[in-house]
């Protein structure tokens, strides 16, 4: 049994085998380039050493082919996973995050190279390769990565070709295009058309970096804000878009403060804290249950969201309806059921301003401060209020007037704050800070004359594409404060006063800011801003990206459905013009009718001229031999008198390189169509392969006058 | 050695020949192959081509079901992206498997001689009307690869040949994993021809019967034949070839060295042994030059001389039927 199938490896194996049953070297390299290649598509997220592990493995490989090192046996394979593991869990600290699993398919990937013998192992290799490379996808989805996996795909699918038995790399090559090509229609017909369907179960997630934005502040805490160029979301607005000022995305309110730093109370926690249902502070669904919809104005913005650790969801002021099922808070934000694990569109109509309705906290818990600190703080509220005669708005315009003032300064460098009264230290010592030590101060200010107050953490601005589409990023990440007067919530932003220009254009605006903006994104492309020629390009990489992912990434069940209405659509108008234009009724349609017939009068013609000369070839072999020598006349290989074509044309072949062969062959076909007496399927197949070796000789001879 | 299938064919069956299927089940599935198997010297018609998943093509197909449960779990478009390209690729790749044996024509080239006990070398010739890749002929347990460069193929199966008669040539398959190995693209083809297999020559151990070089000299000019590349230039009829452009070699009548008849009886042993022997003595006779008969038990080959001798005399050892040789060689 062994013996015969060795006997029938042997003959049937392709060039790439060396011997009976072991792959060759050459399949060995293709193997391990498809390994490299996918371990590109992960080294920006799995840890470098796994590079050294797929050159060890190689290097092994090397060895054993050239006879110094044996085949690696169970005792090594089982080694070399255990130090995968080990190394793993070192990396990791665990081996169950998602991270370590990637890692580990990755590594068993690489070292799989070890026990790769035959035909069907290098097979199997190349399966796990494919898995490999669907899991490079949990990383990312972007355009990189997808031209990176086509890379992998076509070099897999060429090892494929390889071993099913090509014999040339030409041959393999053409037939991976030719493959690619002939499937990629169908993989985008189905792609569109196959329905969409929810997660199955629930399956480990990657760990996401949480983005720039926090949901406890404390001024002072550190020194320097950090300022990532990272994005948050991207937003496109259908109907009217918001103003610079309008820009204000609210995220989380920060209601509780201890003296030092202001901190989220979660809908659970309220509700557990007051002893109320949970549903007194967040209810599920599609529109807001807090607020009836018309409210004074309305923003209906489409949001590409980047994944993070926590469900929140960004809105343009209020929320009021979304696409899909979310927690609407009672504070007047949005929450999503889970965090996202990786980019997703939302659909947001918002109102643009303040809730308009009470929080059922109560306007007490809102006005709470701790009993004491911070005296020289109440002190100054309690005169400003005896000034502004306990009028509300009065008192808060005096509190942000008083911002204004010169010894205040926005800086995104400020002097630690220390001691346990930080307000006073930032209202009477520094003087300087960014927007969190303003929110934090105006609402302390406000909470100590009973006004409720509350903190909101979120974006205030994003840039705006050409094409429409804004830009978030975490540089963006914005706090003000709402106020509760006159019987609704109104928005207060002391960076305003201090720095308007912050507003206006953005944080890299402000003077102090221009320095340190960016400073801890050295390669970041916005530095490309300054640069004026580069600055489009980056414009174009990004839209290019925001419809990528919006469009392709983003293609789930919503934008399905929309494309297929939008085809459908499409083919009725098609339908319909041509039922207009093939009536008669339609405007171009003698037009229409001229250039249809014209158009089917040069495709009978030109199909009429080819088959005329197919029939020719196929049944006059002299009509072949002339042209052919008529061709080679023109090219100064005329024919002696009295030569016959077989011999001139072997006359030529000795000096005719590359096409001497063919012209040989030529010239024997020739002659036994000529004179032999031959069957007629014989002649025909002779004729075929006359015209095969003329076109041959044409194409080579080309080549070699060029 | 060619021959068609003649009226030996029901002697050769009914007794169960060399080639005899070795139980009803062989019997059963030849006759289900035949209804799927092709005509040979004719394209490869599509109805008689069948597509069998590979294991590597079901692995495939459970990667597609994994990668597809990945995107849905994951909503990873480019992970649905994949799952459906490798679909894809498994379907264009099917129909490209399929286009690569269609229409290939395959004609056989039998061995010229073959003596049991040693192989016959099966040429076998492919065909088609355009470049074929990665082609598996299979017979019995051999097989071959070939690639049709520019439509044509060729290539040599060794099969064996045990037994002496008249042996079917095996059913041929020609299957192609082309081009992603997930799917076995089969054809059946099936021949009438037979091969008839010559016994294996059995040297008898007695001293050569003669010495070597007497009565060898070459004698009378006996004409000419037209010449054949290897004659040897002192043979070749220069004369003749300056004056007529013809070239032509002197060919001399050799006398026979013996006149003999090679008998059935004289033999001992079973008949196979013994009709192993008069083989062995046909080639050294003929290899001689002698002149010789050959008589068995109903049947006389009368005595000649020459390549034509030897292969009459060939013939009828290989046809030379078993049962015959049973009922006559039994030791009484």
């Amino acid at each position: 049994m062994i013996g015969r199938r060795v006997g029938v490896r042997a003959a049937s194996e392709p060039a790439v085998l060396a011997d009976g049953h072991a792959l060759g070297n050459a399949m060995l390299r293709q193997l391990f380039i498809g390994q490299c290649l996918i371990l590109a598509l992960h080294l920006a997220w799995l840890p470098l050493w796994l590079i050294a592990l797929a050159a060890a493995v190689a290097g092994y490989r090397y060895l054993q082919l050239r006879g110094r090192l044996p085949r690696a046996g169970i005792a090594l394979r089982l080694v070399a996973v255990a130090g995968l593991l080990a190394a793993l869990w070192l990396e990791y600290g665990t081996l169950y995050g998602m991270q370590g699993l990637i890692g580990l398919l990755v590594g068993v990937y690489l070292l799989k190279l070890l026990e790769t013998h035959d035909r069907r192992d290098a097979r199997v290799v190349v399966l796990i390769g494919m898995v490999a490379t669907a899991s490079a996808f949990l990383h990312d989805q972007g355009i990189p990565m997808a031209v990176g996996a086509l890379l992998v795909l076509a070099w897999q699918v060429q090892s494929l070709v390889w071993l099913a038995g090509a014999g040339s790399a030409a041959r393999a090559w053409r037939e991976t295009a030719w493959l690619l090509g002939l499937s990629a229609p169908l993989m985008v017909v189905l792609f569109v058309s196959v329905p969409r369907l929810g997660p199955l179960w629930a399956m480990p997630q990657l760990d996401r970096a949480s983005t720039g934005l926090t949901d406890e502040i404390a001024p002072g805490d550190i020194a320097a804000l950090s300022l990532s160029d990272a994005r948050a979301f991207r937003a496109r607005f259908t109907g009217r878009e918001p103003k610079v000022a309008e820009r204000y995305w609210r995220v989380y309110t920060l209601t509780n403060f201890d003296g030092v730093r202001w901190s989220r109370v979660t809908p659970q926690g309220l509700s557990a804290t007051l002893t109320r249902p949970l549903e007194d502070f967040m209810r599920e669904g599609r529109r807001s249950p807090w607020q009836e919809e018309n409210g004074p104005s309305r923003f209906s913005a489409e949001l590409l969201l980047e994944p993070d650790s926590r469900p929140w969801r960004p809105s343009l002021g209020t929320p009021l309806t979304t696409d899909s099922r979310q927690r609407y808070l009672a504070d007047g934000t949005l929450e999503g059921d889970a965090p996202l694990s990786s980019r997703t569109l939302l659909t947001v109509e918002s109102s643009g301003q303040a809730p308009a309705h009470a929080d059922p906290a109560g306007t007490a818990f809102h006005a709470m401060l701790p009993p004491r600190g911070n005296s020289r703080t109440r002190e100054l509220a309690e005169r400003l209020w005896r000034e502004s005669d306990g009028e509300a708005r009065g008192y808060l315009e005096r509190v942000l007037a008083r911002f204004g003032e010169a010894p205040f300064r926005y800086t995104l460098s400020p002097p630690r704050l220390t001691s346990g009264d930080r307000v006073d230290e930032f209202l009477f010592e520094s003087r300087a800070g960014y927007c969190t030590h303003y929110a934090s101060a105006a609402a302390v200010m406000a909470r100590a004359v009973g006004i409720p107050a509350r903190i909101v953490a979120g974006f205030l601005g994003g840039e705006r594409h050409p094409d429409g589409h804004f830009t978030v990023r975490d540089y963006d990440a914005h706090a003000w404060v709402e106020v509760w007067i006159e019987g609704g919530w109104q928005r207060l932003d002391p960076t305003a006063a201090i720095a308007p220009e912050r507003i206006e254009q953005g944080p890299q605006a402000v003077r102090d800011g221009r320095e340190r903006f960016l400073a801890d994104a050295p390669f970041s492309p916005l530095h490309l801003r300054n640069l004026g020629w580069a600055n489009p390009l980056r414009l174009v990489w990004e839209r290019l990206e925001y419809r990528w992912q919006r469009g392709v990434i983003g293609y789930q069940r919503g934008a399905r459905g929309e494309l297929l209405a939008r085809l459908a659509e499409g083919w009725q108008a098609v339908r319909a013009w041509l039922v207009d234009v093939t009536s008669g009724r339609g405007v171009g349609s003698p037009l229409v009718g001229f250039l249809a017939l014209a158009a089917s009068a040069v495709a009978v013609a030109w199909l009429g001229k080819r088959m005329w000369h197919r029939w020719r070839r196929d049944h006059d072999e002299r009509v072949q031999l002339l042209a052919l020598q008529a061709w080679l006349e023109r090219r100064g290989l005329e024919s002696m008198p009295g030569e016959s074509p077989a011999s001139h044309l072997r006359r030529l072949a000795p000096y005719a390189g590359a096409a001497g062969p063919a012209l040989e062959e030529c010239a024997l076909h020739a002659e036994r169509l000529l004179y032999a007496p031959l069957r007629e399927a014989e002649r025909r197949q002779r004729r075929r392969h006359l015209a095969m070796r003329v076109a041959e000789v044409r194409r080579r001879l080309r080549g070699r006058r060029a | 050695m060619v021959l068609s299938e003649t009226r030996a064919e029901t002697h050769a069956e009914s007794h169960g020949g060399a080639d005899a299927a070795p139980g009803w089940r062989q019997r059963l599935r030849r006759r289900l192959f035949r209804r799927l198997t092709a005509p040979m010297a004719r394209p490869l018609p599509q109805r008689r081509l069948f597509l069998l998943p590979t294991r590597f093509g079901l692995g495939w197909m459970v990667l597609v079901v994994v990668l597809l449960l990945f995107g849905i779990n994951y909503q990873n478009s480019l992970a649905y992206g994949l799952a459906f390209w490798l679909f894809a690729l498994g379907v264009v790749g099917l129909l490209r498997g399929w286009r690569n044996l269609l229409g290939v024509q395959m004609t056989l080239r039998l061995p010229r001689e073959v003596f049991a006990g040693g192989e016959a070398r099966l040429g076998v010739i492919l065909e088609a009307n355009r470049s074929r890749s990665a082609l598996e002929v299979h017979a019995a347990s051999v097989s071959a690869c070939v690639d049709l460069t520019a439509g044509r193929g060729e290539t040599v199966l060794a099969l064996s040949a045990p037994r002496r008669g008249r042996q079917r040539l095996p059913m041929l398959r020609l299957q192609s994993r082309w081009p992603l190995g997930l799917v076995r693209v089969v054809a059946w083809l099936e021949t009438a021809e037979a091969l008839w297999v010559y016994p294996q020559p059995l040297e008898h151990k007695t001293k050569p019967h003669r010495q070597a070089g007497l009565g060898r000299e070459e004698g009378d000019f006996a004409g000419l034949r037209r010449a054949v590349p290897g004659d040897s230039p002192t043979r070749l009829a220069w004369k003749q070839w300056s004056r007529t452009g013809v070239l032509a070699a002197k060919t001399f009548h050799v006398p026979p060295r013996r006149q003999l008849w090679l008998d059935y009886d004289a033999c001992q042993g079973d008949p196979e042994r013994r009709l192993s022997v008069l083989c062995a003595r046909v080639l050294a006779h003929h290899r001689d030059g002698d002149r010789f008969g050959l008589r068995l038990p109903g049947i006389t080959v009368p005595q000649g001389e020459g390549a034509s001798q030897r292969r009459a005399a060939l013939d009828a050892l290989a046809r030379f039927p078993p049962s015959t040789a049973a009922r006559q060689g039994s030791p009484t």
